[in-house]
């Protein structure tokens, strides 16, 4: 139950991280009228799920529930691969 | 970026945001409509601004949700897989099928979606007895001051939901709560705040997976999606504290009222 609750505390700093830094970006970028910011605010946002996958699998493992250590490493995987094609665009 | 003034996408992002995080549809479902009819956007644009807000909503609800333990992790990560899995195959195979396909098609599942649920709306999925074992998925939630028990049924249902839940999302860009929250409350015995929380807090990672392959392209509006983004954010905060406050059953009309109105939409844009 702690751990459960731990790990619940990780999920939300990281996401609550993710988001401040997003916004502000996303912020100055409107403005101060420039791209640059909004092209990083929105990269952050995106960068936030997988943030929060890559705690999960981190979290899981520590308490040894392996099935899903396992299954958070696949969808870890789905999104590497989604950053990949992206890439070759 | 279209002619509508940034205030205006702002609080369109406040609005979808608020209703999309009480329902745990992630609000793309009515902000891809709105982006394509009221402001004239580009689909692919809109479908675009759609999932960075659906991102956004998901990452703020899952804040709060998990405070209140209505988040079961676990059932998040087993449909997490399937749902990625279908986020990505949506995103890249979205340049292959007509518009109209995608409408109708899309139009046809929240049709069948909205009678399922309207059928079920006073199905309560709670045990009373919370000495019984919940099983590898179930857990515990508070109502009304008091503790009860829910188990997962039917999982290959579930995560054949999950993966088409995904597909759409990437294709249409609407989260996939659309279809997950009705699958797992109707049928699969996850009490509806549980079923919306759990959605909520995978279809950001399902946007996510679609997302990245629409950056790619550059089919991003940074201006636009920036603005929404923007008031997506608060809409979300406040829509997930408002879903502790509405009833269950409210909730489950509320939802079957949407995606029949929804659906009438999407059927007259592809017909």
């Amino acid at each position: 139950m702690r751990d459960t609750l731990r790990l619940d505390r990780a999920v939300e700093a990281v996401l609550t991280l993710g988001l401040t830094i997003g916004a502000l970006l996303l912020l100055t970028g409107l403005i101060l009228g420039q791209l640059a910011p909004l092209r990083w605010g929105i990269v952050a946002l995106m960068l936030t799920p997988v943030a929060r996958v890559v705690v999960v699998t981190v979290g899981m493992f520590l308490r040894r529930d392996l099935i899903f250590g396992v299954l958070s490493l696949g969808i870890l995987l789905v999104l590497a691969t989604s950053i990949l094609v992206s890439l070759r665009f | 970026m279209t002619l509508a003034s940034p205030w205006f996408l702002v609080s369109m992002g406040m609005a979808t945001g608020l209703i999309g995080s009480l329902l745990g549809l992630g609000g793309g479902v009515f902000l891809v409509p709105l982006l394509t009819l009221a402001i004239g956007a580009p689909i692919r644009v809109a479908i675009a601004a759609s999932l960075i807000s659906v991102i956004a909503t998901a990452s703020a609800s899952a804040t709060v949700n998990l405070k209140r333990g209505l988040v079961n992790m676990r059932l998040g990560l087993a449909l997490e897989v399937a749902t990625s899995i279908g986020g990505l195959l949506g995103g890249i195979t979205s340049s292959l099928l007509s518009h109209r396909q995608l409408f109708v098609g899309f139009g046809l599942t929240l049709s069948a979606m909205g009678i399922v649920m309207a059928a079920r709306s006073s199905r309560r999925n709670i045990i009373a007895d919370v000495d019984l074992d919940p099983g590898l998925l179930g857990g515990r939630i508070e109502e009304g001051g008091r503790t009860y028990l829910y188990r997962a049924k039917r999982l290959p249902l579930a995560l054949c939901s999950s993966l088409v839940a995904g597909a759409i999302s990437g294709l249409l860009g609407v989260g996939g709560g659309i279809i997950k929250v009705p699958v797992l409350s109707a049928f699969c015995g996850i009490p509806i705040r549980v079923a919306a929380s759990t959605s909520t807090f995978m279809i950001g990672v399902t946007a996510a997976a679609s997302a990245f392959i629409y950056f790619g392209r550059g089919q991003i509006d940074l201006p636009l999606t920036a603005a929404i983004a923007i008031g997506t954010l608060p809409g979300s905060l406040i829509g997930a504290r408002l879903s502790d406050k509405v009833h269950a059953r409210s909730l489950k009309v509320i939802m079957a009222f949407v995606l029949i109105l929804v659906a009438g939409r999407m059927l007259m844009e592809g017909l």
